[in-house]
């Protein structure tokens, strides 16, 4: 069961169709990824389709609802990747009449479906009946619509619910490739946290060779010494189907290290990289060394025939520079610190100019010199006519902005808005870039080091045996 | 990756100045690092990475050129002095983790936990030495020694001054150093060698920060191709990326690195002892569910595979695909070929090239060479390369065109000679039919470009190739390319299209030069990793960084257009089963 769920992950199968009891994404804007764990009510259709009780719970479809309409589990699932869905009208009043509603809901998640839409239900919108469901035929809303994108760690980063800071994608990146993380690395990672890091460590490790049980397999060790959280991640890691991958250990790393039982791998974890996401890195790195030689007692968790990277990340500076003490030290080399600057842009496009008066969004002044000048010039003959014709007053006014071509401001502002409506705005205007609004100017401090392989005497002399140095 | 220095392999060198240098470790040969000295090659076979060796120079006691293994204590020699001579905090620290149950295993150079004496005045006079102590200190080897002579000379000083001198020391000794550190060459170090040891633009500037980005935006990985739930017998090609790639062949490698094909398997003396890999083209068992494992994703085992086919003829769906379209071969075989260039049909990258010939230079130093491919090199099967041209309008190609077939009596009467070349031609045809065929046929898993021409024409010809919920990454050195782009999938610009689609015959219009619906979440951003020196006291980030193009990418999602546009369906009864069926036959 376990690898036939690996298989599925969506995470990193090349399934093209989304499928009931995996993960899909709801795409509604960029600000609103929605993870869902698709739930096809027709899995157990055919159980109760023999008794006459059609009202029965398993038969109804569960609805996502957003603030971009209602969307039923059975209109998600069997589709390919990169669908247009169009929301549904579902009846939420009839299902809030139902007495047994509470009851139903604790039963779903009594059955261990995992909580992400839950969660992220909260931020949907003011209507959250999530996890209802309908027994009525799904009609099609008359507007809202969602695309349905398989999840990957980058969306599931922005998606999951917070329950710690998490890593994000600039940060993230950066570190799996600088810590060489590829198909068949074994990872360590501590604090698991909400799981955002291991997402994208799971995808960067996966290899066949878990299938094939090849010496070089891929895996991501995790721990986690909060236990709600680490239950969360568990049954995150469950729903996703990484479980064979990723193996989360209950545990405070500080006291009790790194080593784990593996059946699959002795000597587990045998890490070439890890990734410490930890408050004190510097008390989990006396765990992080080499197995004796001669003692032999010590059994390192560190794979003995490699370099072993590290990657710490602390938000501090005493925190990163307690850790580089420690990491000397211990033998660490080739240790720097980095901090990952990253910044995302916005497009627009600029609009200014006397045609854009009284609409939106827009800056209204002149546009250039030539604007400016005609519009002066213009004010400049108006003011003049008024002068020279005092004695009417303003009753002659009016004819006289006539006469001249003039209209009123409403009347102006009304033909801007009229002749908005036709003008093509999306390539009107300058166009220009800037950051994004809110600029996140540190996350934390990134410290690296590697630790080589130990080296003995011996291992120098077989060397030198094979390769001898003759008269050269 | 192998773990350890293999014959021929190149290496990257790090030199004392931190220039970095790479050379091929060819057996029995000299490896010469300029003005830092030469040593035999053997000295670094076989040995581990990550090592740092210092040159003994022939002398009297040397007979030969020999290295010495600097030890991590001696390379942070400078740092521990200076944590035991910055007042207090440190110490403190040491302390305080020690208390918290850190057991430090300080090496015999970390022994300076001394006292410093803070009311020493720095006088740099105090500090110099004599070319005579310089020379002495040449000679030694370990700070340790250092500091013991420094003590011993001038036991009249206090402190503060011994651990002034022998900072000094450690800092001066430094540049007499013939000491180099061995590093392996991978794809981050050879963009890092590139960028400040070669010509920068040769890979478009990329930084390491914004190739991080790229491979995860991108969400390439490994694929295992897997026997569909529904249909087992239908295996499907998985893990299929379609690149663009004008940085010689950097992002080519880097997405290789993260598929999993770039290196050799590392085989070694623990093989023995622990399971390996099953040689056969047998279905492997997955907790007793068979999966099939397709010919080329086995990616330890294909070669054999192939090697065991008995006659020429290939046997993986590529080929069976493309033997309905051609006769089928002359019952005379051509010579045994054991590996078939660019037929993997998973876990394969697809390089569309502008220039005749791809122009992937740096892939040599991971061995492969595009005019003289090796056939062991993984890229020897999961490396594939189109021009435009072929990818266009392949009838316009000429070698699209097949040749002429030879019956089998004829062939038979011809010179060995003309028979190999005949057959050279013909497989090379069917290599092309097939990299074009499976090129146009799509269903790409994702896109990645870094191209000096211009994006939205090229996401024009290739966003249909993609499948839905593909991911889409441009690299640019400069914005103003993807400023231009992303505007091309501006919101409004997205509603207008909508609002009032052009006809599909119209396309591409002025106002959309690309179908805007096509692509969603579309995403500008940068990236810059800032360095910080972290020394005791001395903490600060660095003064000077690479300037020049700053680098950004742009990244998106693929998404259907009406065929995958579902509606919303009901299937509330068991009516549903045959809906489905039927949206299926509508959508194919
Ligand atoms: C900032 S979070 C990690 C976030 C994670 N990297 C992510 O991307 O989602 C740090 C986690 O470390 C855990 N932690 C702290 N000390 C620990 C210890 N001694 N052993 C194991 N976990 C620990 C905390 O419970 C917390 O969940």
């Amino acid at each position: 069961m376990p690898l036939e769920s690996t298989a599925e992950s969506p995470f990193l199968t090349p399934f093209s169709n989304s499928s009931s009891e995996n993960l899909a994404i709801l795409y509604l804007s960029r600000d609103l990824q929605v993870p869902v764990q698709l739930k096809e009510a027709s899995q157990t259709l055919s159980r109760t389709e023999t008794n006459s009780a059609t009202n029965s719970d398993a038969d109804r479809d569960i609805v996502v609802n957003t603030r971009f309409g209602s969307f039923p589990h059975s209109t998600l699932v069997d589709l390919p990747w990169g669908s247009q869905v169009l929301a549904s009208k579902v009846d939420t009043g009839s299902w809030a009449k139902k007495p047994n509603g509470k009851k139903r809901k604790r039963d779903e998640s009594q059955k261990g479906e995992p909580s992400e839409h839950d969660r992220d239900s909260e931020e949907l919108s003011s209507r959250r009946e999530q996890g209802q469901r309908q027994a009525k035929p799904v009609i099609a809303a008359d507007s809202g619509f969602a695309h349905l994108v398989p999840p990957t760690p980058e969306i599931w980063t922005r998606a999951l619910k917070h329950r710690t800071q998490v890593v994000y994608t600039p940060d993230y990146s950066y570190i799996l490739q600088r810590l060489r993380v590829r198909p068949g690395t074994c990872l360590i990672e501590a604090g698991a946290g909400s799981g955002s890091f291991t997402h994208a460590a799971a995808r960067a490790v996966f290899n066949v060779a878990h299938v094939r049980k090849k010496k070089k397999y891929g895996k991501v060790y995790s721990f986690e010494f909060h236990e709600p959280r680490a239950g969360l991640l568990e049954q995150d890691i469950v729903g996703h189907g990484l479980q064979s991958i990723v193996q989360l250990t209950h545990r405070d790393v500080y006291k009790d290290g790194f080593c784990v039982d593996d059946a699959s791998i002795e000597g587990a974890p045998r890490a070439d990289a890890i990734f410490l996401d930890l408050p004190a890195p510097w008390l989990a790195l006396k765990h992080l060394i080499r197995g004796g030689t001669t003692e032999g007692s010590y059994s390192s968790p560190l794979n003995p025939r490699t370099t072993t990277r590290i990657c710490t990340f602390s938000p501090c500076i005493e925190q990163a520079q307690r850790t580089i003490t420690t990491l000397r030290s211990l033998g660490w080399v080739e240790i720097e610190m980095v901090e990952i600057m990253h910044k995302r842009l916005e497009v627009r496009r600029e609009r200014v100019g006397l045609q854009e008066e009284g609409l939106r969004g827009v800056n209204p002044s002149p546009a250039n010199v030539s604007e400016a000048f005609e519009r002066l010039k213009e004010i400049e003959g108006r003011q003049r006519a008024f002068h020279e014709n005092q004695p009417e007053e303003q009753k002659a006014k009016q004819a006289m902005a006539n006469s001249l071509g003039m209209i009123s401001k409403a009347e102006r502002l009304k033909n801007i808005r009229d002749a908005e409506a036709k003008r093509k705005l999306y390539k009107e205007g300058r166009l220009v870039h800037r950051t994004e609004p809110e600029l996140k100017t540190h996350t934390s401090y990134l410290v690296f080091a590697v630790l080589s392989r130990q080296w003995t005497a011996d291992d120098e002399k077989l060397c030198r045996e094979k390769w001898p140095l003759g008269d050269a | 990756m192998h773990s350890s220095i293999q014959p021929h392999s190149y290496v990257v060198l790090r030199l004392p100045s931190s220039t970095l240098k790479i050379v091929q470790v060819v057996p029995n040969t000299i490896v010469s690092i300029g003005k830092f000295g030469s040593f035999p090659a053997n000295l670094l076979l076989g040995r581990p990475y990550h090592l740092t060796f210092d040159i003994l120079e022939k002398n009297e006691s040397n007979p030969q050129t020999d290295l010495r293994i600097v030890s991590a204590a001696e390379l942070h020699a400078e740092a521990i002095l200076d944590e035991g001579d910055s007042p207090s905090e440190s110490r403190d620290e040491l302390s305080a983790d020690t208390a918290d149950g850190v057991e430090y295993d300080v090496q015999d150079d970390g022994s300076v936990t001394l006292r410093s004496n803070q009311n020493t005045i720095d006088d740099p006079n105090r500090q110099s030495l004599s070319l005579e102590d310089i020379e002495e200190l040449k000679k030694l080897s370990t700070g340790r020694d250092i500091i013991e002579l420094l003590m011993k000379s001038h036991s009249g000083l206090d402190e503060k001054t011994a651990f002034s001198l022998a900072k000094y020391a450690v800092r001066k000794r430094g540049k007499y150093l013939k000491r180099f550190t061995v590093l392996p060459l991978d794809v981050s170090l050879l963009l890092e060698w590139v960028l400040t040891e070669k010509e920068a633009p040769r890979i478009m500037e990329l930084r390491e920060e914004l190739l991080g980005l790229v491979l995860c935006w991108s969400n390439v990985h490994h694929m295992m191709p897997l026997s569909n739930a529904y249909c087992p017998d239908d295996v499907s090609a998985s893990g299929r990326w379609l690149v663009i790639d004008e940085t010689s062949g950097l992002i080519v490698a880097a997405l290789a690195e993260k598929i999993g094909v770039l290196y050799e398997e590392e085989e070694d003396e623990e093989d023995e002892e622990r399971e390996l890999p099953d040689s056969s083209r047998s279905y492997p068992q997955l907790n007793g569910m068979p999966v099939k494992v397709h010919q080329s994703d086995a990616i330890s085992t294909e070669e054999k595979c192939s090697d065991t086919q008995s006659n020429g003829v290939p046997s993986d769906s590529a080929a069976n695909r493309s033997s309905t379209l051609q006769p089928q071969m002359p019952v005379n075989r051509p010579p045994k070929h054991s590996v078939r260039a660019q037929s993997a049909t998973s876990n394969s990258i697809t390089l569309l090239h502008a220039a005749t010939q791809p122009n992937i230079s740096l892939l040599k130093y991971f061995g492969y060479d595009d005019s003289n491919a090796n056939e062991k090199h993984h890229l020897f099967m999961h490396l594939k390369t189109l021009s435009w041209l072929q990818l266009l309008s392949p009838e316009a190609d000429s070698t699209y065109q097949e040749p002429e077939v030879v019956p089998d009596n004829i062939l038979q009467t011809w010179r060995g000679g003309k028979k190999s070349s005949y057959f050279r031609k013909r497989r090379r045809w069917e290599r092309v039919k097939d990299v074009i065929d499976d090129t146009r046929r799509g269903d790409f898993d994702g896109l990645v470009i870094a191209s000096v021409m211009e994006p939205a024409e090229i996401l024009r010809h290739l966003l249909p190739l993609l499948k839905g919920g593909a991911p889409v990454v441009v690299f640019s050195p400069n914005v103003e390319p993807l400023v231009k782009l992303t505007d091309l999938f501006s919101k409004a610009r997205r509603t207008a299209f909508m609002t009032n689609p052009p006809d599909d015959s119209d396309m591409p219009t002025e106002d959309f030069p690309i179908d805007p619906t096509l692509m969603l979440n579309t995403m500008l951003q940068t990236s810059r990793a800032r360095s910080w020196q972290v020394l005791p006291g001395r903490t600060h980030p660095l003064m000077m960084a690479r300037g020049g193009a700053e680098g950004y990418i742009f990244t998106g999602t693929r998404v259907l257009k009406g065929e995958g546009a579902a509606r919303a369906r009901g299937r509330f009864s068991k009516k549903r089963k045959i809906e489905r069926g039927e949206e299926i036959e509508d959508d194919s």
